[in-house]
């Protein structure tokens, strides 16, 4: 449930619980996401948009075989290029755990839960 | 000069005039881009989604600007590209919704549809970043409300222009990576050229190629921050000397030898890398990492006289900065290990995503031998090991074990498979031992197990009539319900262990379950208990339709 880093003063340990947290900071500050959406919650298609404290919820860490994989349910601007958009966050959440924690990940899998149509 | 009205045939000139500004500077944003991503991208990308929008206002010869200025919102979204491009279109989608249909527009209706284009950019993100082309967007649409009053278009494009390029200058203040690096914001800098691009046409000015004044310095600076991010080890450097100089030229070698910048730039590419070249009619600038800085400065001379020279050696540099960290050799023992037992190959994946070291494949129907114990202690390799053995009946083998090992051992007795992982995420690296047993111990205590499996005769247990092929319901080992399909078991189940003060419900998907019957699951689980979060991973266990944990 966690990543090891051993340097030459010590071992560092960071939980999935701190990359989910960066993950999901970096998701939301990137351009055409309006939320995170909890992965469990698809009820009759309305995704529920997390809350600020909740934002991990929608990031799903998992580690196999040495290799991280991140998927992000996430909650997109209505009138945006949706595929960019979600490329975007892939570079962007990629960059942010490479520079933060020094970790490279696989993969960063994006699902997009919702479209939300912002009130004129 | 003076316009009042704008339409849409001049807007289309305006728009491609930007476009073509844009285009012509694209590689000098690009070398601007250090935020968010520092992959030296948003000029082409900004580039390419103006060049979509610019082809779909091509495509019409209306006179109305709604019309003319809906298509290269509509291009523009086709063809967004990156964060940079996907604001781009946001911007203008917002501008031509501020223009209501209308044919032609004065300065107050400009000025409402910029602010409308900013209202639309920030709608679309959660948290904008200040110091960006968003900032810039809403400075410049600012300035044009500040001065809507002139009635005169071209007037009022002019404030627009010297507020977007002071919003622009401000970027650094506003954004720290900015200022750490010493650049300007690259989409900001995009957007100041499309909006210089369009001030031009109104002018009736044209822009020189390449001339959007963008500083070296900025652009050396950039370099070197994406450099930084590539060289974990000084002996990575391949190019070895940074190289900055000015060439400042001398009719009388010109004459001669034409200069031609992009000539000169191939030249030079073949001698290094983080190539930037930068001229006009008399002076070029010039900045290479290279391994022979005194080839570049030879070419350099061909064309004029050297000035302002500056040649640092980046090896010494970078070893300074990494100090004598060299990397470590692969260490002989960890210092901890988890051995865990479990059945199916799904459980053990689950299992060694939580940090199990060793997971021996054994349970309920094959018990795992002290031997296997002892083996999976060896391959764990650690000083400290920890055995979780997930089921009652190993917890002998494990005892003795961990008698028989060199290494320390400790059993924590977990007697289900919820019970270890609770256990696994209660282990603690920078605990002692015994402190960590305790703490596992305790973690296991608080999960309530809830097991789904097939009775092999009939019999009665519990006070239950259980039928041979029959599915009971096991509950921390009392058998509570019977039914003869897994899914109405597995419901009476639930409806034992849920109580109000549970949080969250782990369900171990079993290798006879289908994923329809465990999708019908979760929607009674979700509609019977609103509050309790589920989770669900495919344990594929053999014997146990369902593995059901309670917190």
């Amino acid at each position: 449930m966690s990543i090891e880093l051993n340097t030459n003063d010590g071992h560092v340990t960071i939980t999935n619980d701190v990359i989910s947290t960066i993950a999901g900071g970096a998701a939301v500050e990137c351009y055409g996401i309006v939320g995170m959406a909890s992965k469990s919650q698809i009820r009759d298609g309305i995704a529920e948009i997390l809350r600020k404290e909740n934002f991990s919820k929608g990031v799903v860490v998992r580690q196999a075989n040495d290799k991280l994989h991140i998927d992000m349910y996430i909650i997109v601007s209505y009138g945006t290029k949706i595929s960019e958009v979600a490329h975007n966050v892939q570079s962007q959440v990629k960059y942010i755990l490479s520079q933060s924690l020094g970790l490279s990940i696989d993969s960063v899998n994006i699902y997009i839960q919702g479209v939300r149509v912002a009130k004129d | 000069m003076t316009i009042q009205k704008l339409d849409g045939i001049t807007f289309a000139q305006m728009v491609l005039s930007g476009a073509h500004h844009l285009s012509n500077n694209a590689q000098k944003i690009d070398a601007l881009n250090v935020f968010p991503v520092p992959d030296g991208d948003t000029g082409t990308n900004m580039n390419l989604s103006i060049t979509s929008g610019a082809s779909e206002v091509k495509k019409q010869d209306s006179n109305s600007i709604s019309i003319v200025a809906d298509a290269f919102a509509k291009g523009l979204l086709m063809g967004a590209r990156g964060n940079s491009g996907v604001i781009l279109s946001q911007i203008f989608r917002g501008f031509s919704k501020g223009l209501e249909k209308k044919e032609t527009v004065t300065a107050e209706d400009l000025a409402v549809a910029f602010e409308s284009g900013v209202t639309a950019a920030y709608k679309a993100v959660m948290k904008p970043v200040e110091g960006t082309i968003l900032t810039v967007a809403k400075d410049a649409a600012s300035a044009a409300t500040e001065h809507s009053g002139l009635n005169n278009i071209v007037e009022l494009m002019e404030k627009v222009v010297e507020e977007a390029k002071a919003s622009l200058k401000r970027t650094p203040e506003l954004l720290p990576v900015l200022k750490e690096v010493g650049v300007v914001d690259s989409g900001g800098q995009g957007l100041v050229t499309i909006y210089e691009g369009f001030l031009a046409f109104l002018k009736g000015e044209k822009l020189p190629e390449n001339n959007a004044d963008i500083d070296m310095e900025d652009m050396v600076n950039a370099e070197h921050h994406k450099i930084t991010q590539d060289f974990m080890d000084t002996s990575e450097i391949e190019f070895g000397y940074c190289t900055e100089f000015m060439v400042k030229f001398e009719e009388e070698k010109t004459s001669e030898n034409p200069f031609n910048e992009e000539a000169f730039r191939n030249e030079l590419s073949e001698h290094g890398d983080s190539l930037l070249v930068v001229s006009d009619d008399e002076i070029v600038k010039v900045h290479i990492h290279a391994e022979y800085p005194g080839a570049c400065l030879s070419l350099g001379q061909q064309y004029g006289s050297l000035i302002n020279m500056k040649i640092e050696n980046m090896r010494e540099q970078h070893t300074a900065i990494v100090g004598k960290n060299k990397k470590e050799k692969p260490k002989e023992k960890s210092e901890y290990a988890i051995v865990t037992v479990a059945m199916g190959k799904g459980l053990k994946e689950l299992l060694e995503s939580l940090g199990a070291t060793v997971v021996i494949e054994g349970g309920q129907t094959m018990n795992p031998s002290t031997k296997d114990i002892t083996d999976a202690i060896k391959q764990a390799n650690a000083k400290n090991v920890l055995i979780l053995p997930n089921n009652k009946n190993i917890i002998m083998a494990a005892d003795q074990a961990a008698e028989l090992a060199d290494e320390e051992v400790r059993v924590v007795p977990t007697k289900t498979i919820p019970q270890g992982i609770s256990a696994m995420l209660a282990f603690h690296p920078d605990a002692d031992l015994d402190m960590n047993k305790e703490t596992m111990n305790e973690a296991r205590q608080h999960v309530k197990t809830g097991q789904v499996t097939y009775a092999v005769r009939d019999t009665q247990i519990d006070g239950i009539t259980i039928e041979n092929g029959h599915f009971m319901g096991i509950l921390d080992g009392k058998i509570t319900s019977t039914n003869q399909n897994h899914f109405e078991t597995v419901k009476l189940l639930l409806q034992e262990m849920i109580t109000e003060e549970d949080e969250i419900l782990t369900i171990l998907q079993g290798e006879d379950v289908k994923d329809e019957e465990l999708n019908t699951l979760i929607e009674f689980v979700e509609e019977t208990y609103e509050d309790i979060e589920i989770e669900v991973h495919k344990g594929n266990q053999p014997i146990y339709s369902y593995i059901l944990s309670v917190e």
